[in-house]
């Protein structure tokens, strides 16, 4: 795929989080923790090692007293349009070449080098320093969702692929449409789980789909859109200083405007 | 024919080209870099047919009704049950995690016997009971030598608990804190009987003081989903949420306000609100309102504004947006779900009384039968029990623990854990190897809850009479352990008792049968739900003449303990895999770090990631530093469920415990134990 290129997909799979929902509990990193058989690891205090598919951000309005607010941002891969990963892989480990827009990442191909990770500006991607070794006997509880992956190679969120493929067989079987599932009959783990129902799942550009009017609401905003990835996650809130934050290169988004990096 | 210098290069170019279109080159490659990362230990997938089963998963203190996805019969990943009306498909995060709790290596295996200082050997299930018959044969007539502490407040376990120790002559079956209790005790002193309930869906302002009902209170999937529903996404919410409590925390981030307040200035603040809204021209037809309009006149926004450093124009804001609310609800309670006083409820649910929201909002549940004849009222606290053992005053020779950590999850916990010492025999019905087990004489495995029946009767919070149970998802536990309940109706027929049961599954079929429920559709995910009771409730004010309004203090600072429900519980240290989600804001390696505003911080002269030392009582936790302007001032917030000495490799070890240094003392007027108000000194160190 041409550098700068955005690849139009029909179907493109897209999240909208709505983070005046999302109260932080974690259950959503529980789950695609759980569905992706990523191993515990015995200290996940040091973030420079652990796998976090879906990580949930704490972001704060820096005000204190009554004025405070925080907000609770997950993050998991954003899928993008023109996904900054992708080119830079010397060795074609990730791509993003399937109907539905999911970039990929292919681990048997993966050489561990990393670019991807340095190219990706919202740090979706992890690099497994470990083997995946769970505590004995839990690997009976591993997931058959995903492979688990060995060290040296690079890992990141699929939108919980295995669950596409499950959805296209399941229409395939009921006589269904494999290439427009309706909304709903494909939703991965986070989505799924999340208490508040925070997290919405579907096809951007189906409008039978819910994501697709929640998508341009006024209120949606993705991250950093300013790099022109052009992700498939959207964001939305009310509150100004969230989406303000959403896109933290330019401090107002006009030319000109000072640039700020946090 | 000899070879040239042109045929040389041909068969060269030729080679090179063969190879590039041969596709052995490029097999091997693919072949090498697949078998490359093919190493014996990396685990494999478990294959089989994928099926998905009802469960009640009571891993989290309310109790989540899940599906249990599994594969090839075996548990692998939780997902919500929509078609439950309690928990409508949602999944709090540590119930998501069940599935690999089961292979816990905290896991108690096999029965234990104590056999010295922290060693344990493993015995045959058969001489474990016979040697828990001996233990309660010898005391069995004497009352007070056998009590028992009971830490599930919703499961019928605790009638069979307490039926046997009647039956055994005692009458010492003591419960863990919770709010339900402190609750029941509110609305006695409030002329009503039973337990409160709180239509949060029903209501279009509910107003939380204290109570972190979006994370950790009450029944907080159910919670959750009644405020979502209130919230759609990309629509116009439907109703307004404020939390007033000492931190900003879970579910003051998605409310619409929040409002800094002191664990020690709950009832003053509630007060303070009832006086501008009668101010506002709120009356009610309670007997004592004359009373309570003059009590609640002492506490002016300006005053509680002086008391709390809360801005009196911030509260004035709140008693308009209340006055404009249709059907507002108020919710009092302590932020970490217990240590809470009466009057701290009192306060709270007066308002609703005020707002004429008593029976539509705030609602009262009848009193549930009870399965197991005999059974007592579960109404006595282990902490006032184990206190009581420490002093001498109680001296059982035989204790038995259900689901309960005492040693570490109650106030001065240190203390706590020394008082079990002065008991002879200590059994633990426990999954895990927890504070308490590792105490213990006797280790009794309990099933993890997917291996187990189990029921859930009016979680704390639910507006009206709610009942759920579950069986074992598998076939055959992970453990060689047994139903504790099984095990105690066994025990009780060798000692010549008959409860009427012989297994657990028994006694909740009985349950449902009495509540005219029935259990196949139980357990098959179903629901059972009542109505709540009629009856009114008058303002308390002869109760809350008791409250004082806080004194600010130089010394010391109001301890906010800060429950996160992802990283566990009091019975269930962090889940392996929820360990992701702590923050290194919050964990870093082994040091916990305490959060404190950056006036708090001044004031107390502590930087970021300063080390320091929190004292209280006989406790002291080691902590260190970090600013967060979310939390109320002259507050120190330390999050719950760390410093844990037992479980295994994930959790023990890591940061300390706040139970330590809170402080009880015993609250005006009404004689209950509280902790939730709590102060600590903080040094450097």
């Amino acid at each position: 795929m041409a550098h700068g290129a955005t690849k139009e997909f029909k179907v493109t799979w897209g999240m909208v989080i709505d983070l005046d929902k999302c109260t932080g509990c974690g259950a959503c990193m529980t789950a695609c923790q759980v569905e992706n058989n990523i191993a515990p690891m015995v200290d996940a205090s040091n973030k420079m090692r652990t796998l976090s598919w879906m990580l949930v951000f704490e972001l704060s309005n820096k005000k204190s007293g009554a004025e405070a607010e925080v907000a609770y941002l997950p993050r998991p891969c954003m899928q993008c349009g023109n996904p900054a990963c992708v080119p830079v892989c010397p060795v074609v480990a990730t791509e993003k070449n399937e109907e539905g827009g999911i970039v990929s990442q292919i681990y048997p191909r993966c050489i561990g080098c990393r670019y991807c990770m340095a190219a990706c500006p919202y740090h979706a991607r992890y690099f497994n320093w470990e083997d995946p070794i769970f505590p004995k006997g839990m690997e009976k509880a591993l997931s058959p969702s995903t492979s688990a992956r060995p060290r040296g190679v690079v890992e990141k969120c699929n939108f919980c692929h295995t669950r596409f493929m499950e959805a296209k067989d399941k229409a395939r079987q009921e006589g269904g449409n494999p290439e427009g599932l309706a909304d709903g009959a494909y939703m991965p783990a986070c989505a799924e789980i999340c208490p508040t129902g925070a997290i919405s799942f579907g096809d951007v550009k189906n409008k039978e789909h819910k994501v697709f009017d929640l998508a341009q609401g006024k209120d949606a905003f993705r991250l950093l859109e300013k790099l022109g990835l052009n992700p498939q996650v959207y964001y939305v809130s009310k509150r100004e200083w969230v989406r303000k934050l959403g896109d933290n290169y330019a401090a107002t988004g006009k030319p000109g405007a000072a640039k700020k990096h946090s | 024919m000899g070879l040239d210098r042109r045929g040389f290069v041909k068969i060269v170019v030729g080679g090179v080209a063969g190879t590039l279109f041969t596709p052995v080159i490029w097999k091997s490659l693919d072949d090498v870099s697949i078998w490359s990362q093919n190493w014996p230990w990396i685990p494999r997938l478990n294959k089989g047919e994928v099926k998905s089963k009802a469960a009640l998963s009571k891993l989290c203190p309310a109790g989540c009704a899940v599906k249990v996805k599994t594969v090839g019969g075996l548990p692998f990943a939780v997902v919500g049950n929509t078609a439950n009306p309690l928990s409508k498909g949602g999944v709090c995060p540590v119930c998501a995690a069940g599935a690999q709790l089961m292979y816990s290596p905290a896991r108690v295996k096999s029965p234990m016997k104590k056999v010295g200082e922290g060693k344990f050997e493993a015995i045959k299930w058969e001489d474990a009971e016979a040697l828990l018959v001996e233990k309660l044969t010898a005391l069995k007539g004497q009352n007070g030598k056998i009590a028992a502490i009971n830490g599930d407040e919703t499961g019928s376990a605790g009638e069979v608990l307490s039926g046997l120790l009647a039956g055994l002559g005692n009458s010492g079956c003591y419960m863990m804190p919770g709010e339900k209790f402190v609750a029941e005790k509110g609305v006695k002193l409030m002329g009503g009987s039973g337990q409160p309930g709180f239509d949060i869906a029903g209501s279009d302002l509910v107003l939380m003081i204290g109570a972190d009902a979006l994370d950790s209170w009450g029944t907080t999937v159910a919670n959750q989903k009644a405020f979502a529903a209130t919230r759609p996404t990309g629509g116009v919410a439907t109703a307004k949420f404020v939390y007033a409590g000492p931190v900003l925390n879970h579910t003051a981030a998605v409310s619409d306000k929040f409002l800094p307040v002191p664990p020690t200035a709950t009832a003053a603040f509630a007060l303070g609100l009832a006086n501008l809204l009668i101010n506002a021209g709120a009356v009610c037809s309670a007997p004592d309102f004359a009373e309570y309009k003059a009590l609640a006149a002492k506490y002016t926004a300006e005053e509680v504004e002086k008391a709390t450093g809360l801005k009196a124009e911030s509260m004035k804001e709140l008693a308009a947006l209340i006055k404009a609310a249709k059907a507002p609800l108020v919710i009092a309670g302590a932020s970490f779900g217990q240590g809470a006083g009466a009057l701290d409820f009192v306060a709270g649910a007066s308002l609703n009384v005020l707002l004429g929201r008593v029976g539509g909002g705030m609602t009262l549940l009848p009193a549930a039968p009870k399965a197991v004849a005999g059974a007592g009222a579960s109404d006595k606290d282990a902490g006032s029990f184990l206190a009581d053992v420490s002093t001498g005053k109680a001296a059982p020779g035989v204790l038995l623990v259900y689901e309960a950590n005492p040693a570490y999850a109650l106030p001065q916990a240190g203390d706590m854990a020394k008082a079990l010492g002065n008991i002879a025999f200590k059994v633990s019905f426990s999954t895990y190897m927890d504070e308490t087990a590792s105490l213990c004489d006797l280790i009794l495995p309990a099933p993890h809850p997917f291996e187990r029946y189990d029921d859930n009767l009016n979680p704390y919070g639910v507006a009206k009479p709610t009942y759920l149970a579950g069986k074992p998802v598998v076939q055959k536990p992970v453990a060689d352990c047994k139903d504790p309940v099984d095990v105690l109706l066994g025990a009780a027929a060798k000692l010549g008792l008959s409860l009427g049961f012989d297994t657990y599954a028994d006694v909740i079929k009985a349950k449902a049968k009495a509540l005219g429920a029935d259990f196949d559709a139980l357990v098959a995910g179903g629901i059972w739900t009542g109505e709540a009771k009629g009856g009114s409730l008058n303002l308390g004010a002869s109760a809350l003449a008791k409250v004082a309004m806080p004194k600010a203090d130089d010394k010391t600072l109001a301890l906010a303990p800060m429950s996160n429900q992802a990283y566990g519980s009091a019975t269930l240290a962090t889940p392996p895999a929820n360990l992701l989600a702590v923050r290194d804001t919050e964990l870093s390696g082994k040091d916990l770090f305490v959060q404190m505003n950056a006036a708090t911080a001044k004031k107390v002269g502590v930087a970021e990631g300063a080390r320091v030392k929190l004292s209280a009582g006989k406790g002291e936790l080691k902590a260190r530093v970090h600013l967060n302007e979310g939390v109320a001032p002259g507050t120190v917030a330390v999050l719950l469920g760390f410093g844990r000495s037992a479980w295994d490799e994930f959790t023990k070890g890591k940061g300390d415990n706040v139970y330590k240094i809170l402080t009880v003392s015993d609250e005006a007027g009404t004689g209950l134990k509280v902790w939730a108000g709590s102060t600590v000194t903080v040094a450097k160190v």
